[in-house]
Order: C-alpha cells, then structure tokens, then sequence
C-alpha cells in the first residue's frame, strides 16, 4: 500500500513536468511544424533563473516567477533571430535549433562556472498522508503543475487566443484567409510555450542539481510523449505524459533507470508503429 | 559534366591521400588516418540522407554497436580469425539494429522531423545503456587494450600499415556506394524523395526501399567502428553518443550533402579545426559547433563545397 500510494506521487510528479515541457513542443510541432532541439535549453534557463535568484538572496517564489519570464525571453529572441526564417525548411530547423542549444549551454557554463548548482526548495521536510510518508515540495510540485495545466487548457480553449491556436493548427491557409496573422500566433505560441517549459525547469529544480546540460534528458523524455500522445492536442499531451510519466515510474522501481529508458523507447517506438497519429489519434485541433 | 566533376575529385583525392605518405610524419599520418575512419563514418551517414533526404539524428548509435561488438569479439579468447568474425559482426549488428528500427518506424509512415527525433532518441539511450553496463562495456572508462587487425597470423599495426588499410577502404566503400547510387537503385530513391506517393503509385515499394538503404548505411557505419576500435586499441562511450552523432551531421552539411566525397573532406576539416580550437579553450569547442551548425543552415545549405559550384555558374553564366 505505501509503495503503491509512493509510486503513484512519484509517477504524478513526472507526469506534471513531462506535460509542461512537451507543451512548447507539441506547440512547436503541431502549430508550426518545427521540431526544436533547443526546447531543453528554456527547462534549463528556467532552473538557472531560480539559481540566479537564490544567489542574490531572492526567495524561492520570486524565482518561480522570473524562471518563466526569463524561458520567454529566450524563446522569443530564438524565435525572431533563427526559427522565424526557417518555417518552411524543416530539417534546416532542426539543426539551427541544435546549434542554438549547444551555444545557449555553453553559454550557461561561461557565466556561472562548472558544476552543478544548488536550489534551495521553499518548504522542507515530508507531509505524513497516513498511508506514507511524501517529501512535502513534491506534493507541492505536482499542485503547482496541475493548476498551471489547468490554466493552459483554458486558454486554449476560452480565450481569442487560443480560438487562433486552433485555428492555425487546423489550416493554415483558411486561418490566414480569415485574417488571423499566423506569423504573430507563432511568436506568442513559442514564447508561451517556452516560459511554460521554464516553469517546469524552477519546478525540477530543487530536485536536482542544476546543471547546463540538464535539459538534454528531459528533451528526449518530452519528445516521446508529445509522439505517443500525438502532436497538436493538450489531451493528447496529457495521455502521452501519463503514458511515459507512469511506465517510467512504475518500472524505476524495479529496475535500473538507464533500462528504463531503453524500455519506454522501445514501447514509444511500437506504438508509433501502431498508431502513427498518437495515442488519441482523431488528430487535428488543439483540444 | 557534374558526375564527371566528382570522379575526378575523386581520383585526385586518391593521388592526394597516395602521396600523403611520403611527406608526413608518423604522427600526421596517425593523425589523418583516423580523421578518415570519422570520414567513412559520414559517408555512411550521407549515403542515407543524401540518397534519402531523411536525416537520421543518431547515427553514431551504429558507428558505437559496431565498435562494442568488434572489441567484445576480439577480446574473447579462443576464436578463429577473430579480426574476420569481429568485422562481421560489427557489420552485422548495427545492420540488424537498423533493420528493427527501419521495420518499425519507415514502414509504420514515420518519416521527416519524427524519424530524426526517435532515431536522436535512440542515440541518447545506447550511450545510456552502454555507461549503465559497465560489467560487459567498461561503463564511462570503455575498455583498453582492444587487439590490431590481423589476418591469417599477420597483425596489421604501426602506422603506415593502418593508413593503407583505412585509406583503400575508405575509396572502395566509396566508389561502392557511388555505383550504387548512379544505378537504378539510386534513381528510385531519388524520386521517392521527391515523391514518395508518386513513386509507391509506380510501382516501387518505398518503406522497403528506405529500409534497405537504412540497413546499408548502419553496416557502412558499424564497419568504420569497428575497423576504429581495432586501429585505436580503445573503445569508448563517446563513440557512441549524441555529440558524436551531431559532429557527424555537421561533416556531411559541410561537405555538402549527397555528394559522398564532400563528408570526407568535411571531416578532415572539420576534425582539424576542432584540434586547433580545442588546444587552445576545450571549453570554446561545443560554442563554436552551436555556431556552425546555424551559420551553415543559413549561409551554405547545400555545404561549402556548393559555394564553389555556386561561383563557378555564376562565372559561367558571366561569361556567355
């Protein structure tokens, strides 16, 4: 019963930043058919952003609210400076964007120095749940991840906004014929997801030690949810996170985690096999 | 004309590396020798996005099988011609790798951004596995002490020796894939590039195709591993990994893709560059790559070799 009720948390909270991440991803691919390699790099400003913060005596809230402005910032000069000239050039995309990660790490390393950084988490010590005993910041984690999710779902589906998100996902060209400026849904779209992807990176934070190539793991673990739940739909998004975020934590607690992840590609690369449109695949809107 | 072009590109790189011998040291000499291997490594990776136009993000997963496999072979005593049987497998392997792979993903439709990324993934999680299972692999260190090439009790060491054997690989591999390329089978590819739809409507199976080019490409790839195991006497987790795979990418996008002879000259250039830079930062290396790989997407596209084909029409259409 304890191990049980451990691994479902344990499972919640990968889940929470698995969808977070993947959200600028299945944005990018479903929105604007660009695969970025660089989407890792805004998880990693995002923690560093924390680091940034706590070093000048901030509080670790405060860092929560500059991590994803910063991840903004990042993906819009991205944005404007590379992907914008590259939309109709898909592999040329996908080596820019690799390009631009391996100089925004590199980056990272030359202002704050090798080595790992520490975060301090904002409450400390474990919550008593009667049936176990659960560190009292991941409980909070998987709060906060599910509110900014919930968040997220409505705006893409209240909002004029996100009526253009789907649009444009749906046709372009019937979207840009209805006077909807594509190229600016784009810019907001990526940056959004950026800053979505950086809250993820203050929220892992305190978790790990923060590092410039952090981001890389949590690229390839994103990138196979956003594939099994299909590009495109926060539903899907939310299946391909529950997918991977719980056959990672139920099979971490048997096995080494470098077989897990051997494990979940191969299962990723069967279901891509069986159903090439994603786990929901009606494909289409953003739903 | 253009083919032509190459293949006296071709029979003056062969003078080029004949020649080379007589005026380098043993180090420059060692030095080339393995900047060629890497070269191989790109031709096989060129052979299939060049021929295909779908980019395969991981293909130092092949290149790392065929190096593992070749050193796990001759290093267990008691076999006949282990070099023979270690090449096999090293072929072998990373051909039935690409087989599955190929099986799954280009014949379930996944092609473009989706192939590039699982196939990254892939990349990612062998460097993984190999780090994790240290037992057979060595782990982070590798495994020293991989024995030479030898062939009926006669090893193949020193340097001198080495460079002829990588060098006359390296042209046969290349006039090999070349044939290959300007017959039929090469043609077909090129139009299920350009259309893929077309092409299935005529009558070719395409997923059938891809595979097999997927296949050959990996057995190039494991085949320049496992020949670099043996020559080096190390084996590694790097020859494996991402940025191994993402180094290659960048040797065949200079040297321009879909020439094969362009990736060889890319990575004896590139390689070149990287040990200068590194001798003076190592830290500077991984910035200046990130940098590359953007000024070549919008710069030189088609490689910097397609500069000087570019200038050269522009010369031409001058002149007339």
């Amino acid at each position: 019963m304890e191990a049980a009720v451990t691994t479902l948390l344990n499972a919640l909270t990968l889940i929470g930043i698995l969808s977070l991440v993947g959200l600028g991803l299945t944005i990018s691919f479903g929105l604007m058919n660009v695969t970025n390699l660089a989407h890792g790099e805004f998880l990693t400003v995002g923690a560093y952003a924390v680091y940034f913060t706590q070093s000048f005596g901030g509080s670790y809230w405060l860092g929560l609210v500059t991590a994803p402005l910063a991840a903004a910032i990042v993906g819009c000069a991205l944005e404007w400076l590379i992907l914008r000239h590259l939309y109709e050039k898909p592999i040329a995309a996908i080596l820019a964007t690799w390009g631009a990660s391996l100089v925004i790490q590199q980056s990272l390393e030359l202002v704050f120095g090798l080595g790992g950084k520490p975060v301090l988490p904002p409450v400390q010590g474990a919550l008593d749940l009667s049936v176990a005993a659960y560190p009292a910041y991941r409980i909070l984690l998987i709060c906060i991840a599910a509110i900014a999710l919930g968040l997220v779902l409505v705006l893409v589906r209240r909002t004029s906004f996100g009526l253009d998100i789907r649009t444009v996902i749906q046709n372009r060209t019937m979207a840009e014929a209805v006077g909807i400026n594509t190229r600016r849904v784009y810019a907001i779209a990526f940056a959004f997801g950026a800053g979505v992807a950086g809250l993820a990176g203050a929220l892992v934070s305190p978790l790990t030690t923060v590092l410039p190539q952090m981001g890389v793991g949590y690229l390839a673990n994103a990138f196979f949810v956003v594939i099994v739940g299909g590009a495109g739909s926060v539903a899907g998004l939310i299946a391909g996170s529950t997918f991977i975020g719980g056959l990672t934590s139920v099979l971490n607690y048997q096995m080494s985690p470098s077989l897990v992840q051997a494990i979940v590609l191969l299962v990723a690369i069967l279901i891509v096999r069986v159903r090439p449109n994603g786990l929901l695949s009606t494909a289409g809107a953003l739903r | 004309m253009k083919h032509r072009g190459r293949l006296v590109a071709l029979a003056a790189g062969t003078c080029v590396l004949s020649i080379y011998p007589a005026f380098a040291d043993e180090y420059h000499l060692t030095v080339l020798r393995d900047a060629l291997l890497f070269g191989l490594f790109a031709v096989s990776l060129d052979f299939f996005w060049g021929s295909t136009g779908i980019l395969s993000f991981g293909h130092a997963t092949f290149f790392g099988l065929g190096g593992y496999v070749m050193t796990l072979v001759t290093m267990t005593s008691g076999l006949p011609a282990p070099s023979v049987l270690g090449l096999f497998a090293a072929v072998g392997a990373p051909a039935a790798l690409a087989a599955i792979v190929g099986y799954f993903l280009l014949f379930g439709g996944v092609r473009g951004s989706f192939f590039t990324i699982v196939t990254l993934a892939l990349s990612v999680i062998a460097q993984q596995l190999v780090i994790s299972w240290s037992s057979v692999t060595g782990g982070d260190t590798g495994l020293l002490g991989v024995p030479p090439l030898a062939l009926g009790g006669y090893e193949i060491s020193g340097a001198m020796a080495t460079y002829i054997v990588v060098a006359v690989t390296l042209i046969v591999v290349l006039l090999a894939l070349r044939a290959l390329e300007q017959s039929r089978w090469g043609k077909i590819l090129i139009a299920i590039g350009d259309n893929e739809v077309r092409a299935a409507a005529l009558g070719h199976n395409a997923p059938a195709r891809l595979t097999l080019t997927f296949v050959i490409s990996a057995a190039v790839a494991g085949f320049a591993g496992g020949l670099y195991v043996a020559i080096a006497g190390v084996v590694a987790p790097d020859l494996i990994g991402l940025l191994l795979s993402t180094e290659v990418i960048v040797w065949v996008a200079i040297g321009g893709r879909g020439t094969l002879l362009g990736p060889v000259v890319g990575a004896v250039l590139v390689q070149r560059a990287q040990q200068e830079i590194s001798s003076m930062n190592p830290s500077l290396w991984p910035l200046i790559l990130g940098c590359t790989f953007v000024i070549i997407v919008f710069v030189a596209p088609d490689g910097v070799m397609s500069i000087a084909e570019r200038s050269r029409m522009l010369l031409r259409r001058r002149s007339a």
